[in-house]
């Protein structure tokens, strides 16, 4: 979004509160109408995208200056992109584009990011991950019989959550691939932050070191095909990569892989996993992970006031986000009973970590986690699955202060289950698992 | 501007820290509003979107804390405005001092009575909340054309609140049955049964005694400008047909399983004459759960999702007088007589269905209709709309005014001050069954150019004059002071009478009057 598309979108807020709910013709109950984890905490109406959108447009008429309270406020957004989604079901504003603009304006300005998010930026800088950890450790997930190759044209993109905090999530994707047979390479030392936590946060600039350090190594290294169970990775590859830098490799979120390994006859499901099951769709595989379309049309005055894209300018409405592709594979996990929560695919609620959030306000993410845990809690599962470490961090959280019983398992740990060669239980699977 | 520390504790005291905020950024964020720029202009002030900025921001829970808030308004004088889901400039402060009242906390389905056909509900429950919720009783709600995401009691209590579905579901002035009401100087009335002292309860809005109902809303409701409710019963309707509803695909490209028993008729009744006996023939056979008339370009936007798609309906826009009518039935037999009926009245009248011959919509179109989604659609061409003051008469009369409006609306197109519609922009419903009709005309605009703006609010204005030198019948909609006092000496000086409500009602003129009346001399 340019700087005139801006001041042309932030004076067009209809304050029709759309941005709330998931879209009107979705709503199935009361109890889960709404979208956005922010206002749904906070209440008061500067908490709701059309809230921040004013606050751009009070911002730029001068009424407002940044302040530390307006600070808080354009922060404690999870950056979910619900709200683009149902704002754009009849409208063209751009509700997410415009926050993420207004973070970069203030970090410009010298209002952001957010205390703790500029910590683990510096940690990024310093360590190459954002939890303060040695960079040399960054392979300490990896057993030492799960087979990488070298020579591999695709590469494993582990990712810093997978490698420090959700092991269990990178093991049981490279089994997965190992049990395919399907040759992977890990780029070990060389593999940095992806740069999504700083991205997020409006810095735009240690984000482009990021985004040169890795595709230069990706490059160098003649990567064909990068895989990621990371959905905040995949994204920030397939998404905002390109914005900057011309990517000339393929990406694939492991769940697409699987299913392909699965529709080739590679993987077999053929272990029992019987259990309840349902999915949370992180936004980041989900709604936004469209990538911009390339649009080179010019826009025809039909009258006044009414003019056309020629041709029709690509929507990102959240409609081509990876939504079957995990679906597919839970209904093909044999004695699996997946079922769906209410709020799913391009209008699912956000686990509540993204946008910087769970570091900077830790209470809103654990809030918002129990809030989607309860929303898996009354589908009847015993299990809720995701395929992202950034959700399963946060939504295990959710259980574990919400005193669920379910459990949490990524999807790849699932799929593990099912392989005849593996551990059949969910316990034995997660065994040793720190 | 801001509340002194002391008094906002007192406040915070009531409804607890985190719930009252007089910051600058939250208190300027609830100064915004679509179309506050054309009312400023319209008050002689800068067209910009932000009214007065309120002095706080407070989110009360309870009917109680209500009480207590309004009570300490009036000890220390501060006006008082208030907002549900806060769509529209009539949710704006006209003072800077004034507090804001943001009722999302209060957002409960007290009471849905499949059996006697009501539910009562707080003041933030959404219009689809409560629809979803009743289709499990196979019933539905009536809702106003602003679409779903709206507060029905908000829209019952203090606004007009036609639909799309208005022939079959009356207005939102017609479906307010009992009502808590807190009162400028923060007692609670209870209106109808729910005032009785034994087995209260909340089927009914009048009595014993003179009906309060007129008291509270009267014609065009107050808009905050006496009081706050906190609690209302609407009517429920039986759903018009299968509750099945299964929206299918990804938005905004959503499929939807049209239900069996629905069936849509565009119609060009080729003039005003025609278009009025049809309407009048359709909706003395009661079979209708939506008659409208719309604007050529105005059924192109029903039928769009952007407005690349509306382009591409121009032949449909060059009908002459469309008319819009969907069938509905809850059985097969029910749905033959009515489809039958309707053959009837197109073979009488000469003219034709295009559905299925010039045109077929999208499956989507039926499920915003039944969601009554459809007024929304009003916004894709320039993002920017608003109505002119209308009509609630007779068809005849309401088309009456369809046709004086129309060079006023090309005078203004022409001066390249709002969008063109071939002046031809009005929307038209039939109440319960054409006992009465309802007129406006939408209109749009660009709210970023300020010479639209301005040309929309001199429009309007003008449109408004058109009503009183033509003698076009009650506007349906007419809020502020000067509008009614423009109004009023031509309809009974019932300004007059508005106004001694407001003095008795609201003594210390805590309610803020800026889009009701203002008492006398204050």
């Amino acid at each position: 979004m340019n700087e005139q598309e801006y001041n042309q979108m932030i004076k067009r807020c209809l304050r029709c509160s759309i941005c709330k709910w998931i879209p009107q013709l979705q709503i199935k109950s009361q109890k889960y109408a709404t979208i956005c984890p922010s206002i749904d905490m906070y209440n008061f109406h500067a908490y709701s995208a059309g809230g921040r959108i004013i606050i751009a447009l009070a911002l730029e008429m001068g009424r407002l200056k940044p302040s530390k309270d307006l600070m808080d406020i354009v922060y404690k957004c999870t950056e979910c992109g619900a709200c683009a989604v149902t704002c754009k079901f009849l409208n063209t504003l751009e509700p997410l584009e415009i926050i993420v603009k207004l973070r970069e304006k203030l970090v410009s300005l010298g209002y952001g990011p957010m205390p703790e998010q500029k910590q683990y930026i510096e940690s990024i800088k310093n360590n190459n991950n954002p939890y303060n950890e040695p960079h040399e450790k960054r392979m300490g997930w990896l057993p030492s019989d799960i087979k990488n190759d070298p020579d591999a044209k695709t590469l494993y993109f582990v990712g810093c959550t997978s490698s420090y905090r959700r092991k269990e999530i990178a093991i049981a994707s490279a089994r997965v691939m190992n049990a395919a047979n399907y040759p992977f390479k890990i780029l070990k030392q060389k593999e940095y932050c992806c740069g999504s936590p700083i991205l997020r946060t409006g810095d735009k600039k240690p984000f482009i070191d990021q985004v040169n350090k890795n595709i230069d190594v990706i490059e160098k290294e003649g990567i064909e095909t990068v895989v990621f169970s990371c959905a905040g990775c995949y994204n920030t590859f397939k998404v905002d990569y390109p914005l900057e830098r011309d990517c000339n490799f393929k990406v694939l979120h492991t769940t697409e892989l699987f299913n392909e390994l699965i529709e080739n006859s590679k993987l077999e499901l053929d272990n029992q996993v019987l259990h309840t099951v349902t999915y949370h769709d992180p936004c980041h595989l989900g709604r936004n992970s469209e990538p911009y379309e390339e649009w080179d049309g010019e826009a025809l005055q039909m009258m006044p006031f009414i003019s056309i894209n020629i041709p029709e300018k690509p929507k990102r409405s959240g409609a081509n986000g990876i939504y079957d592709s995990p679906r597919n594979l839970l209904n093909k996990i044999p004695g699996l009973n997946f079922i769906e929560m209410e709020r799913i695919k391009e209008y699912s609620y956000c686990c509540g970590a993204g946008g910087g959030v769970k570091s900077a306000f830790p209470e809103f993410a654990l809030k918002t986690a129990k809030t989607r845990i309860e929303e898996a809690e009354d589908t009847g599962a015993e299990i809720i699955t995701s395929a992202c470490p950034f959700c399963s961090t946060n939504l295990k959280d959710g259980i574990i202060e919400k005193g669920s019983s379910l459990s949490f398992y990524d999807i790849s740990e699932l799929i593990l289950m099912a392989l005849s060669s593996q551990p059949k239980s969910v316990k034995e699977l997660s065994k040793g698992v720190t | 501007m801001f509340l002194e520390k002391e008094i906002f504790k007192e406040f915070e005291d009531i409804v607890g820290v985190g719930n009252i905020d007089d910051g600058v950024v939250i208190t300027n964020v609830y100064a915004y509003n679509w179309c506050m720029e054309i009312f400023n202009y319209m008050d002689g002030k800068e067209p910009i979107p932000f009214s007065p900025i309120p002095k706080a921001v407070i989110l009360p829970s309870s009917t109680e804390e209500v009480q207590k808030i309004v009570k300490l308004c009036n000890k220390y004088r501060i006006q008082i405005k208030i907002q549900s889901t806060g769509l529209g400039p009539w949710n704006q402060p006209s003072t800077d001092n004034c507090i804001i009242f943001d009722m999302r906390r209060m957002n409960k389905i007290i009471k849905i009575d499949e059996k006697n056909l009501y539910a009562v509900i707080e003041p933030y429950v959404s219009g689809a909340q409560l629809q979803v919720e009743t289709m499990k009783y196979d019933l539905t709600i009536h809702m106003p054309g602003a679409g779903p995401m709206v507060s029905p009691l908000a829209s019952a209590t203090s606004m007009n609140g036609p639909g799309f579905t208005s022939p079959c579901t009356g207005h939102s002035a017609r479906n307010v049955l009992a009502v808590e009401w807190v009162l400028p100087d923060g007692e609670v009335m209870k209106l109808g049964s729910y005032g009785l002292k034994n087995n209260s309860d909340w089927f009914h809005g009048d009595g014993p005694g003179p009906s309060l109902r007129g008291i509270m809303r009267g014609w065009a409701g107050t808009k905050s400008g006496l009081g706050v409710f906190t609690k209302v019963a609407v009517k429920l309707f039986p759903y018009p047909c299968s509750t099945d509803f299964n929206v299918k695909g990804n938005s905004p490209n959503y499929d939807f399983d049209i239900p069996d028993f629905m069936k849509l008729y565009v119609m060009d009744c080729g003039n005003f004459k025609k278009l009025e006996d049809v309407m009048l023939g359709v909706e003395e056979e009661e079979i209708s759960f939506m008659c409208s008339y719309l604007s050529g370009f105005a059924v192109m936007a029903i039928f769009s999702n952007s407005i690349e798609s509306l382009m591409d309906k121009i032949p449909i826009g060059q009908m002459k007088a469309p008319l819009v009518v969907i069938i509905t039935a809850r059985t097969k037999r029910e749905f033959a007589y009515k489809q039958k009926v309707m053959d009837f009245l197109l073979n009488n009248f000469k003219i034709e269905n295009i559905i299925g011959k010039i045109y077929t919509p999208k499956p989507i179109f039926y499920a915003e209709a039944l969601r009554s989604n459809l007024g929304l659609h009003g916004f894709i061409a320039t993002g920017g709309f608003q109505s002119s003051k209308g009509v609630a008469d007779t068809a005849a009369v309401c088309l009456r005014s369809t046709k004086s409006n129309i060079p006023l609306k090309q005078e203004f197109i022409k001066k390249e001050a709002i969008a063109n519609d071939f002046g031809e922009g009005t929307w038209m419903t039939s109440y319960e069954s054409g006992h009465y009709f309802h007129m406006e005309s939408p209109t749009m605009f660009d709210q970023t150019e300020e010479s639209s703006v301005k040309g929309m609010a001199e429009y309007m204005e003008k449109s408004n004059q058109l009503d009183l030198l033509k003698h076009l019948g009650a506007p349906f909609f007419v809020e502020g002071t000067r509008m009614h006092e423009l109004f009023g000496p031509y309809m009974s000086n019932y300004h007059i009478w508005l106004r001694k409500i407001k003095e008795t009602f609201d003594p210390n003129n805590i309610s803020d009057s800026g889009f009701y009346i203002s008492p006398q001399n204050k």
